[in-house]
Protein backbone atom coordinates (compact mmCIF):
# COMPACT_ATOMS: atom_id res chain seq x y z
CA UNK A 1 0.00 0.00 0.00
CA UNK A 2 1.42 3.34 -0.98
CA UNK A 3 1.41 6.27 1.39
CA UNK A 4 -1.13 8.87 0.30
CA UNK A 5 0.43 11.89 -1.30
CA UNK A 6 -0.14 14.97 0.82
CA UNK A 7 -0.26 18.30 -0.94
CA UNK A 8 0.15 21.31 1.32
CA UNK A 9 -1.30 24.54 0.03
CA UNK A 10 -0.27 27.94 1.38
CA UNK A 11 -2.99 29.67 3.38
CA UNK A 12 -3.57 32.50 0.91
CA UNK A 13 -4.68 30.26 -1.95
CA UNK A 14 -7.79 28.76 -0.33
CA UNK A 15 -8.38 32.13 1.31
CA UNK A 16 -8.58 33.69 -2.14
CA UNK A 17 -10.87 30.89 -3.37
CA UNK A 18 -13.12 31.29 -0.31
CA UNK A 19 -13.25 35.04 -0.85
CA UNK A 20 -14.23 34.53 -4.50
CA UNK A 21 -16.85 31.92 -3.52
CA UNK A 22 -18.30 34.23 -0.87
CA UNK A 23 -18.40 37.05 -3.41
CA UNK A 24 -20.19 34.78 -5.84
CA UNK A 25 -22.71 33.73 -3.21
CA UNK A 26 -23.42 37.35 -2.27
CA UNK A 27 -23.87 38.19 -5.95
CA UNK A 28 -26.28 35.29 -6.43
CA UNK A 29 -28.19 36.39 -3.31
CA UNK A 30 -28.43 39.97 -4.55
CA UNK A 31 -29.56 38.78 -7.99
CA UNK A 32 -32.26 36.68 -6.38
CA UNK A 33 -33.38 39.56 -4.22
CA UNK A 34 -33.53 41.90 -7.21
CA UNK A 35 -35.33 39.29 -9.25
CA UNK A 36 -37.75 38.80 -6.36
CA UNK A 37 -38.33 42.54 -5.99
CA UNK A 38 -38.85 42.96 -9.73
CA UNK A 39 -41.25 40.03 -9.75
CA UNK A 40 -43.16 41.51 -6.82
CA UNK A 41 -43.55 44.76 -8.70
CA UNK A 42 -45.00 43.07 -11.73
CA UNK A 43 -47.15 40.79 -9.57
CA UNK A 44 -49.60 43.67 -9.20
CA UNK A 45 -50.74 43.30 -12.79
CA UNK A 46 -49.93 39.70 -13.48
CA UNK A 47 -51.83 36.79 -12.10
CA UNK A 48 -48.96 34.99 -10.47
CA UNK A 49 -45.26 34.81 -11.18
CA UNK A 50 -44.11 32.01 -8.95
CA UNK A 51 -45.66 29.12 -10.84
CA UNK A 52 -44.57 28.82 -14.45
CA UNK A 53 -46.81 27.45 -17.16
CA UNK A 54 -45.77 24.29 -18.92
CA UNK A 55 -46.99 25.19 -22.38
CA UNK A 56 -45.57 25.62 -25.82
CA UNK A 57 -43.41 28.70 -25.85
CA UNK A 58 -40.92 27.68 -28.48
CA UNK A 59 -40.92 28.44 -32.16
CA UNK A 60 -43.19 25.91 -33.84
CA UNK A 61 -41.91 23.14 -36.02
CA UNK A 62 -38.71 22.24 -34.25
CA UNK A 63 -37.48 18.72 -33.79
CA UNK A 64 -38.94 18.20 -30.33
CA UNK A 65 -42.39 19.51 -31.21
CA UNK A 66 -42.69 17.26 -34.22
CA UNK A 67 -41.52 14.24 -32.25
CA UNK A 68 -44.44 12.03 -31.19
CA UNK A 69 -45.05 12.90 -27.53
CA UNK A 70 -45.33 9.28 -26.39
CA UNK A 71 -42.06 8.26 -28.00
CA UNK A 72 -40.38 11.49 -26.88
CA UNK A 73 -41.28 10.94 -23.24
CA UNK A 74 -40.35 7.26 -23.21
CA UNK A 75 -37.05 7.92 -24.98
CA UNK A 76 -35.96 10.84 -22.84
CA UNK A 77 -37.01 9.16 -19.59
CA UNK A 78 -34.99 6.08 -20.51
CA UNK A 79 -32.10 8.29 -21.56
CA UNK A 80 -32.28 10.14 -18.21
CA UNK A 81 -31.82 6.84 -16.38
CA UNK A 82 -28.85 6.01 -18.60
CA UNK A 83 -27.32 9.42 -17.81
CA UNK A 84 -27.70 9.07 -14.04
CA UNK A 85 -25.98 5.67 -14.23
CA UNK A 86 -22.71 7.31 -15.37
CA UNK A 87 -19.81 7.12 -12.92
CA UNK A 88 -17.05 9.21 -14.44
CA UNK A 89 -16.82 12.99 -14.87
CA UNK A 90 -15.86 12.88 -18.56
CA UNK A 91 -18.97 11.10 -19.87
CA UNK A 92 -21.13 13.11 -17.44
CA UNK A 93 -19.75 16.36 -18.89
CA UNK A 94 -20.43 15.00 -22.38
CA UNK A 95 -24.05 14.37 -21.31
CA UNK A 96 -24.33 18.04 -20.28
CA UNK A 97 -23.10 19.06 -23.74
CA UNK A 98 -25.64 16.77 -25.43
CA UNK A 99 -28.43 18.26 -23.30
CA UNK A 100 -27.24 21.77 -24.15
CA UNK A 101 -27.45 20.88 -27.86
CA UNK A 102 -30.97 19.58 -27.25
CA UNK A 103 -31.93 22.89 -25.61
CA UNK A 104 -30.55 24.77 -28.64
CA UNK A 105 -32.37 22.47 -31.07
CA UNK A 106 -35.64 22.92 -29.21
CA UNK A 107 -35.14 26.71 -29.22
CA UNK A 108 -36.19 26.98 -25.59
CA UNK A 109 -36.19 30.46 -24.02
CA UNK A 110 -33.27 30.68 -21.60
CA UNK A 111 -35.37 31.78 -18.59
CA UNK A 112 -36.94 28.36 -18.11
CA UNK A 113 -33.59 26.61 -18.43
CA UNK A 114 -31.95 29.00 -15.96
CA UNK A 115 -34.76 28.53 -13.45
CA UNK A 116 -34.21 24.79 -13.54
CA UNK A 117 -30.47 25.22 -13.08
CA UNK A 118 -31.20 27.50 -10.11
CA UNK A 119 -33.60 24.88 -8.73
CA UNK A 120 -30.85 22.31 -8.35
CA UNK A 121 -28.02 24.70 -7.47
CA UNK A 122 -28.54 24.68 -3.70
CA UNK A 123 -28.37 20.92 -3.31
CA UNK A 124 -25.38 20.60 -5.64
CA UNK A 125 -23.49 23.46 -4.00
CA UNK A 126 -23.89 21.70 -0.67
CA UNK A 127 -22.51 18.48 -2.16
CA UNK A 128 -19.54 20.33 -3.67
CA UNK A 129 -18.73 21.94 -0.29
CA UNK A 130 -19.23 18.89 1.89
CA UNK A 131 -18.05 15.95 -0.15
CA UNK A 132 -14.36 16.91 -0.46
CA UNK A 133 -14.26 17.12 3.35
CA UNK A 134 -16.18 13.99 4.16
CA UNK A 135 -15.58 11.27 1.55
CA UNK A 136 -13.84 8.19 2.81
CA UNK A 137 -10.11 8.15 2.15
CA UNK A 138 -9.17 5.33 -0.17
CA UNK A 139 -5.56 4.18 -0.12
CA UNK A 140 -3.73 6.19 -2.74
CA UNK A 141 -6.05 9.19 -2.65
CA UNK A 142 -4.03 12.37 -2.58
CA UNK A 143 -4.87 14.65 0.31
CA UNK A 144 -4.82 18.42 0.19
CA UNK A 145 -4.30 20.32 3.42
CA UNK A 146 -3.88 24.02 4.01
CA UNK A 147 -0.92 25.40 5.93
CA UNK A 148 -2.28 26.60 9.27
CA UNK A 149 -5.53 24.63 8.94
CA UNK A 150 -4.18 21.09 9.13
CA UNK A 151 -7.33 19.72 10.75
CA UNK A 152 -9.23 20.13 7.46
CA UNK A 153 -8.22 17.52 4.91
CA UNK A 154 -9.58 17.98 1.42
CA UNK A 155 -9.92 14.89 -0.70
CA UNK A 156 -9.99 15.82 -4.41
CA UNK A 157 -11.86 12.58 -5.10
CA UNK A 158 -14.83 14.07 -3.22
CA UNK A 159 -14.80 17.11 -5.45
CA UNK A 160 -14.68 14.89 -8.55
CA UNK A 161 -17.62 12.89 -7.21
CA UNK A 162 -19.63 16.04 -6.47
CA UNK A 163 -18.83 17.46 -9.91
CA UNK A 164 -19.89 14.22 -11.60
CA UNK A 165 -23.19 14.29 -9.72
CA UNK A 166 -23.61 17.95 -10.62
CA UNK A 167 -23.04 17.22 -14.31
CA UNK A 168 -25.54 14.36 -14.28
CA UNK A 169 -28.16 16.48 -12.50
CA UNK A 170 -27.60 19.37 -14.90
CA UNK A 171 -27.77 17.08 -17.94
CA UNK A 172 -31.19 15.77 -16.88
CA UNK A 173 -32.42 19.20 -15.76
CA UNK A 174 -31.53 20.72 -19.14
CA UNK A 175 -33.44 17.94 -20.91
CA UNK A 176 -36.61 18.68 -18.93
CA UNK A 177 -37.45 21.78 -20.97
CA UNK A 178 -37.10 20.13 -24.41
CA UNK A 179 -39.07 17.19 -23.03
CA UNK A 180 -41.94 19.06 -21.33
CA UNK A 181 -42.18 22.57 -22.74
CA UNK A 182 -42.51 21.40 -26.34
CA UNK A 183 -45.98 19.88 -25.85
CA UNK A 184 -48.96 21.23 -23.94
CA UNK A 185 -49.26 19.68 -20.46
CA UNK A 186 -52.51 17.97 -21.43
CA UNK A 187 -50.83 16.20 -24.35
CA UNK A 188 -47.85 15.21 -22.20
CA UNK A 189 -50.15 13.67 -19.60
CA UNK A 190 -52.30 11.93 -22.21
CA UNK A 191 -49.12 10.50 -23.70
CA UNK A 192 -48.10 9.26 -20.26
CA UNK A 193 -51.50 7.62 -19.92
CA UNK A 194 -50.95 5.85 -23.26
CA UNK A 195 -47.60 4.68 -21.91
CA UNK A 196 -49.32 2.95 -19.05
CA UNK A 197 -49.53 5.53 -16.24
CA UNK A 198 -53.04 5.19 -14.71
CA UNK A 199 -55.44 7.80 -16.08
CA UNK A 200 -56.57 8.57 -12.52
CA UNK A 201 -53.08 9.87 -11.76
CA UNK A 202 -52.54 11.89 -14.93
CA UNK A 203 -55.92 13.56 -14.44
CA UNK A 204 -55.00 14.45 -10.88
CA UNK A 205 -51.77 16.07 -12.05
CA UNK A 206 -53.68 18.06 -14.67
CA UNK A 207 -56.36 19.19 -12.22
CA UNK A 208 -53.82 20.00 -9.54
CA UNK A 209 -51.81 22.09 -11.99
CA UNK A 210 -54.93 24.04 -13.00
CA UNK A 211 -55.68 24.94 -9.40
CA UNK A 212 -52.12 25.76 -8.38
CA UNK A 213 -52.58 29.17 -9.93
CA UNK A 214 -55.88 29.74 -8.17
CA UNK A 215 -54.49 28.85 -4.75
CA UNK A 216 -51.25 30.73 -5.37
CA UNK A 217 -53.32 33.82 -6.13
CA UNK A 218 -55.36 33.20 -2.99
CA UNK A 219 -52.17 32.85 -0.97
CA UNK A 220 -50.78 36.04 -2.51
CA UNK A 221 -53.95 37.93 -1.64
CA UNK A 222 -53.88 36.74 1.96
CA UNK A 223 -50.21 37.67 2.31
CA UNK A 224 -50.92 41.12 0.93
CA UNK A 225 -53.68 41.50 3.51
CA UNK A 226 -51.28 40.40 6.27
CA UNK A 227 -48.66 42.92 5.16
CA UNK A 228 -51.29 45.65 4.96
CA UNK A 229 -52.04 44.96 8.64
CA UNK A 230 -48.41 45.44 9.55
CA UNK A 231 -47.27 41.79 9.69
CA UNK A 232 -43.51 41.39 9.41
CA UNK A 233 -41.83 38.01 9.45
CA UNK A 234 -39.40 37.55 12.33
CA UNK A 235 -37.89 34.62 14.15
CA UNK A 236 -40.40 34.47 16.97
CA UNK A 237 -43.46 32.67 18.27
CA UNK A 238 -45.84 35.27 16.92
CA UNK A 239 -44.64 34.78 13.35
CA UNK A 240 -45.07 31.03 13.63
CA UNK A 241 -48.57 31.48 15.05
CA UNK A 242 -49.51 33.85 12.24
CA UNK A 243 -48.04 31.59 9.54
CA UNK A 244 -49.94 28.64 11.04
CA UNK A 245 -53.20 30.60 10.99
CA UNK A 246 -52.48 31.66 7.43
CA UNK A 247 -51.91 28.05 6.35
CA UNK A 248 -54.97 26.89 8.26
CA UNK A 249 -57.08 29.52 6.52
CA UNK A 250 -55.57 28.58 3.15
CA UNK A 251 -56.57 24.96 3.73
CA UNK A 252 -60.09 25.86 4.95
CA UNK A 253 -60.71 27.97 1.86
CA UNK A 254 -59.11 25.45 -0.49
CA UNK A 255 -61.01 22.50 0.93
CA UNK A 256 -64.28 24.41 0.69
CA UNK A 257 -63.44 25.12 -2.89
CA UNK A 258 -62.69 21.46 -3.63
CA UNK A 259 -66.32 20.65 -2.78
CA UNK A 260 -67.68 23.43 -5.01
CA UNK A 261 -65.39 22.47 -7.89
CA UNK A 262 -66.37 18.84 -7.60
CA UNK A 263 -70.06 19.72 -7.61
CA UNK A 264 -69.53 21.89 -10.68
CA UNK A 265 -67.63 19.10 -12.45
CA UNK A 266 -70.34 16.57 -11.69
CA UNK A 267 -73.02 19.02 -12.84
CA UNK A 268 -71.21 19.24 -16.19
CA UNK A 269 -71.20 15.50 -16.60
CA UNK A 270 -67.70 14.63 -15.44
CA UNK A 271 -67.35 10.86 -15.54
CA UNK A 272 -63.80 10.58 -14.23
CA UNK A 273 -62.07 11.37 -17.48
CA UNK A 274 -61.48 14.63 -19.34
CA UNK A 275 -62.18 14.45 -23.07
CA UNK A 276 -59.09 14.09 -25.25
CA UNK A 277 -58.82 16.02 -28.48
CA UNK A 278 -55.34 14.99 -29.43
CA UNK A 279 -54.55 12.15 -31.78
CA UNK A 280 -51.14 10.56 -31.59
CA UNK A 281 -49.55 9.26 -34.75
CA UNK A 282 -46.06 7.82 -34.77
CA UNK A 283 -44.12 7.99 -38.04
CA UNK A 284 -40.96 5.96 -38.79
CA UNK A 285 -38.95 9.14 -38.22
CA UNK A 286 -40.14 9.27 -34.59
CA UNK A 287 -38.85 5.75 -33.96
CA UNK A 288 -35.61 6.49 -35.78
CA UNK A 289 -34.97 9.51 -33.56
CA UNK A 290 -35.74 7.42 -30.48
CA UNK A 291 -33.29 4.72 -31.52
CA UNK A 292 -30.61 7.30 -32.32
CA UNK A 293 -31.11 9.09 -29.01
CA UNK A 294 -31.01 5.96 -26.90
CA UNK A 295 -27.94 4.79 -28.82
CA UNK A 296 -26.18 7.96 -27.74
CA UNK A 297 -27.08 7.14 -24.15
CA UNK A 298 -25.86 3.57 -24.43
CA UNK A 299 -22.61 4.71 -26.06
CA UNK A 300 -22.09 7.18 -23.19
CA UNK A 301 -22.62 4.39 -20.69
CA UNK A 302 -20.31 1.97 -22.50
CA UNK A 303 -17.67 4.66 -22.73
CA UNK A 304 -18.14 5.34 -19.01
CA UNK A 305 -17.63 1.71 -18.00
CA UNK A 306 -15.14 0.39 -20.52
CA UNK A 307 -13.75 3.50 -22.22
CA UNK A 308 -10.36 5.14 -22.12
CA UNK B 1 -34.58 19.05 0.77
CA UNK B 2 -35.25 17.20 -2.46
CA UNK B 3 -32.84 14.68 -3.94
CA UNK B 4 -31.64 15.73 -7.38
CA UNK B 5 -30.81 13.53 -10.34
CA UNK B 6 -27.53 11.69 -10.31
CA UNK B 7 -27.13 11.25 -6.55
CA UNK B 8 -28.75 7.89 -5.98
CA UNK B 9 -27.41 4.68 -7.49
CA UNK B 10 -29.62 3.68 -10.43
CA UNK B 11 -30.82 0.48 -8.73
CA UNK B 12 -32.00 2.51 -5.72
CA UNK B 13 -33.71 5.11 -7.92
CA UNK B 14 -35.55 2.42 -9.91
CA UNK B 15 -36.39 0.45 -6.76
CA UNK B 16 -37.89 3.57 -5.18
CA UNK B 17 -40.01 4.12 -8.31
CA UNK B 18 -41.38 0.59 -8.01
CA UNK B 19 -42.02 0.84 -4.27
CA UNK B 20 -43.52 4.31 -4.71
CA UNK B 21 -45.87 2.97 -7.40
CA UNK B 22 -47.05 0.22 -5.06
CA UNK B 23 -47.79 2.70 -2.25
CA UNK B 24 -49.50 5.07 -4.71
CA UNK B 25 -51.72 2.20 -5.82
CA UNK B 26 -52.57 1.42 -2.19
CA UNK B 27 -53.23 5.09 -1.44
CA UNK B 28 -55.48 5.40 -4.51
CA UNK B 29 -57.37 2.30 -3.43
CA UNK B 30 -57.91 3.80 0.01
CA UNK B 31 -59.25 7.03 -1.52
CA UNK B 32 -62.90 6.97 -2.48
CA UNK B 33 -63.04 7.13 -6.29
CA UNK B 34 -65.34 10.16 -6.33
CA UNK B 35 -62.93 12.04 -4.10
CA UNK B 36 -59.92 11.93 -6.42
CA UNK B 37 -60.62 15.41 -7.88
CA UNK B 38 -60.90 16.74 -4.32
CA UNK B 39 -57.55 15.25 -3.39
CA UNK B 40 -56.06 16.76 -6.55
CA UNK B 41 -57.27 20.20 -5.54
CA UNK B 42 -56.07 19.75 -1.98
CA UNK B 43 -52.69 18.83 -3.46
CA UNK B 44 -52.58 22.21 -5.18
CA UNK B 45 -53.09 23.93 -1.82
CA UNK B 46 -50.32 21.87 -0.20
CA UNK B 47 -48.04 22.74 -3.09
CA UNK B 48 -48.67 26.44 -2.45
CA UNK B 49 -48.21 25.95 1.31
CA UNK B 50 -44.86 24.24 0.79
CA UNK B 51 -43.60 27.37 -0.99
CA UNK B 52 -44.14 29.44 2.17
CA UNK B 53 -40.87 30.40 3.83
CA UNK B 54 -40.46 30.99 7.53
CA UNK B 55 -37.58 33.19 8.69
CA UNK B 56 -34.94 31.55 10.85
CA UNK B 57 -32.36 34.04 12.04
CA UNK B 58 -30.52 35.43 9.02
CA UNK B 59 -31.86 32.79 6.65
CA UNK B 60 -35.24 31.20 6.02
CA UNK B 61 -36.55 27.68 5.70
CA UNK B 62 -39.51 26.41 3.76
CA UNK B 63 -42.02 24.11 5.37
CA UNK B 64 -41.96 20.43 4.44
CA UNK B 65 -45.49 19.78 5.79
CA UNK B 66 -45.56 15.96 5.65
CA UNK B 67 -47.22 16.01 9.09
CA UNK B 68 -49.91 18.49 8.04
CA UNK B 69 -50.70 16.59 4.82
CA UNK B 70 -50.97 13.37 6.79
CA UNK B 71 -53.31 14.95 9.34
CA UNK B 72 -55.61 16.43 6.70
CA UNK B 73 -55.61 13.64 4.10
CA UNK B 74 -55.03 10.41 6.02
CA UNK B 75 -54.34 7.48 3.67
CA UNK B 76 -54.74 9.72 0.60
CA UNK B 77 -51.70 11.72 1.72
CA UNK B 78 -49.22 9.59 -0.21
CA UNK B 79 -51.17 10.03 -3.42
CA UNK B 80 -51.32 13.80 -2.92
CA UNK B 81 -47.61 14.02 -2.15
CA UNK B 82 -46.68 11.93 -5.19
CA UNK B 83 -48.77 14.19 -7.44
CA UNK B 84 -47.38 17.34 -5.80
CA UNK B 85 -43.76 16.23 -6.13
CA UNK B 86 -44.33 15.26 -9.77
CA UNK B 87 -45.50 18.81 -10.40
CA UNK B 88 -42.61 20.33 -8.41
CA UNK B 89 -40.14 18.33 -10.45
CA UNK B 90 -41.86 19.17 -13.75
CA UNK B 91 -42.21 22.88 -13.00
CA UNK B 92 -39.25 23.86 -10.83
CA UNK B 93 -36.78 20.98 -10.95
CA UNK B 94 -37.26 20.66 -7.18
CA UNK B 95 -36.34 17.00 -7.02
CA UNK B 96 -34.90 15.16 -9.98
CA UNK B 97 -36.93 13.27 -12.55
CA UNK B 98 -35.15 10.00 -11.85
CA UNK B 99 -35.31 10.59 -8.07
CA UNK B 100 -39.08 11.17 -8.07
CA UNK B 101 -39.84 7.78 -6.53
CA UNK B 102 -37.29 8.34 -3.79
CA UNK B 103 -38.60 11.83 -3.03
CA UNK B 104 -42.19 10.57 -2.90
CA UNK B 105 -41.24 7.86 -0.40
CA UNK B 106 -39.21 10.35 1.65
CA UNK B 107 -42.19 12.69 2.14
CA UNK B 108 -45.10 10.30 1.68
CA UNK B 109 -44.25 7.56 4.17
CA UNK B 110 -43.86 10.06 7.06
CA UNK B 111 -47.19 11.62 6.04
CA UNK B 112 -48.95 8.25 6.26
CA UNK B 113 -47.39 7.54 9.67
CA UNK B 114 -48.29 11.02 10.93
CA UNK B 115 -51.86 10.80 9.72
CA UNK B 116 -52.42 7.48 11.44
CA UNK B 117 -50.71 8.61 14.63
CA UNK B 118 -52.64 11.87 14.78
CA UNK B 119 -55.98 10.06 14.50
CA UNK B 120 -54.89 7.71 17.29
CA UNK B 121 -53.67 10.46 19.62
CA UNK B 122 -55.88 13.47 19.04
CA UNK B 123 -58.48 12.51 21.65
CA UNK B 124 -61.44 14.78 22.22
CA UNK B 125 -59.95 17.88 23.84
CA UNK B 126 -58.31 20.71 21.94
CA UNK B 127 -55.18 20.69 24.10
CA UNK B 128 -54.61 17.07 23.34
CA UNK B 129 -55.14 17.61 19.62
CA UNK B 130 -52.66 20.50 19.67
CA UNK B 131 -50.08 18.35 21.46
CA UNK B 132 -50.65 15.56 18.94
CA UNK B 133 -50.20 18.15 16.18
CA UNK B 134 -46.85 19.26 17.61
CA UNK B 135 -45.74 15.65 17.86
CA UNK B 136 -46.65 14.67 14.30
CA UNK B 137 -45.25 17.96 12.97
CA UNK B 138 -41.85 17.16 14.45
CA UNK B 139 -42.11 13.45 13.68
CA UNK B 140 -42.94 14.07 10.01
CA UNK B 141 -39.77 16.09 9.50
CA UNK B 142 -37.67 13.67 11.56
CA UNK B 143 -38.83 10.65 9.56
CA UNK B 144 -38.35 12.49 6.26
CA UNK B 145 -34.81 13.44 7.33
CA UNK B 146 -34.10 9.87 8.38
CA UNK B 147 -35.27 8.45 5.05
CA UNK B 148 -33.28 11.13 3.22
CA UNK B 149 -30.18 10.16 5.19
CA UNK B 150 -30.69 6.47 4.43
CA UNK B 151 -31.24 7.13 0.73
CA UNK B 152 -28.11 9.28 0.52
CA UNK B 153 -26.14 6.64 2.39
CA UNK B 154 -27.28 4.04 -0.14
CA UNK B 155 -24.78 5.71 -2.47
CA UNK B 156 -21.92 4.27 -0.39
CA UNK B 157 -19.70 5.35 2.47
CA UNK B 158 -18.63 8.44 0.56
CA UNK B 159 -22.08 9.89 1.23
CA UNK B 160 -22.04 9.35 5.00
CA UNK B 161 -20.92 12.92 5.73
CA UNK B 162 -23.60 14.39 3.48
CA UNK B 163 -26.25 12.17 5.06
CA UNK B 164 -25.23 13.28 8.58
CA UNK B 165 -25.26 16.93 7.57
CA UNK B 166 -28.70 16.55 5.98
CA UNK B 167 -30.00 15.04 9.23
CA UNK B 168 -28.53 17.87 11.31
CA UNK B 169 -29.92 20.53 8.96
CA UNK B 170 -33.44 19.22 9.60
CA UNK B 171 -33.29 19.79 13.38
CA UNK B 172 -34.31 23.47 13.29
CA UNK B 173 -36.97 22.66 10.68
CA UNK B 174 -38.36 20.06 13.08
CA UNK B 175 -38.85 22.66 15.81
CA UNK B 176 -40.48 25.15 13.44
CA UNK B 177 -42.70 22.54 11.88
CA UNK B 178 -43.81 21.23 15.28
CA UNK B 179 -44.84 24.75 16.31
CA UNK B 180 -46.60 25.55 13.03
CA UNK B 181 -48.45 22.21 12.97
CA UNK B 182 -49.55 22.63 16.59
CA UNK B 183 -50.79 26.18 16.03
CA UNK B 184 -52.53 25.10 12.84
CA UNK B 185 -54.31 22.24 14.53
CA UNK B 186 -55.43 24.69 17.22
CA UNK B 187 -56.68 27.08 14.55
CA UNK B 188 -58.54 24.38 12.62
CA UNK B 189 -60.11 22.92 15.77
CA UNK B 190 -61.68 26.34 16.40
CA UNK B 191 -62.54 27.25 12.81
CA UNK B 192 -63.36 23.96 11.07
CA UNK B 193 -62.93 20.96 13.35
CA UNK B 194 -64.41 18.51 10.81
CA UNK B 195 -61.23 18.84 8.72
CA UNK B 196 -59.33 17.17 11.56
CA UNK B 197 -61.94 14.51 12.22
CA UNK B 198 -62.45 12.94 8.82
CA UNK B 199 -59.52 13.19 6.42
CA UNK B 200 -60.51 14.36 2.95
CA UNK B 201 -61.04 11.64 0.41
CA UNK B 202 -61.07 8.68 2.75
CA UNK B 203 -64.56 7.36 2.57
CA UNK B 204 -63.13 4.18 4.09
CA UNK B 205 -61.73 5.92 7.11
CA UNK B 206 -63.50 3.45 9.39
CA UNK B 207 -61.71 0.46 7.87
CA UNK B 208 -59.32 -1.22 10.23
CA UNK B 209 -55.83 -2.56 9.79
CA UNK B 210 -54.17 0.43 8.13
CA UNK B 211 -50.55 -0.25 7.52
CA UNK B 212 -48.66 3.00 7.37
Amino acid sequence: MTEPAVVVLPLWLPGLILLLAAGGLVAVGLCRRWAGAAAEETAEEERDWSIPELVVETAPGNLFQRWDTRIKLATLLGYAFLVVSLHRPGPAAAAVLISAVAVLLARIPSTGVLKRAAGISGFLLMLALIMPLTVRRHPGDPIVVIAGLEFLTFNPRGLTLALTIGCKALAVALLMEPMLATSALGNTLEALARLGVPVKLTQMVLLSHRYLHVFAAESQRMQTAMRARGFKQRTDRRTLQTVANFLGMLFVRSFDRTQRVQDAMLARGFTGRFPVHHRFAAAPGDWLLAVAWLSVGVILLLFDRFGL
Amino acid sequence: MHISDGVLPTQVAVGCYVLGAVVVAWSTYRTRGDDLPKVALATASFFVASLVHVPLGPTSVHLLIPGIVGVLLGPSAFLAIAVGLTLQSMLFQFGGLTALGANALMMGIPALVCGRLFQALRGSSRQRAVAAGALVGALGVALAALILGLLLYSGGEDFLGVAQLALAAHLPVMVIEAAVTAFMVGFLSRVKPELLELPLGSGRQDALGVKA
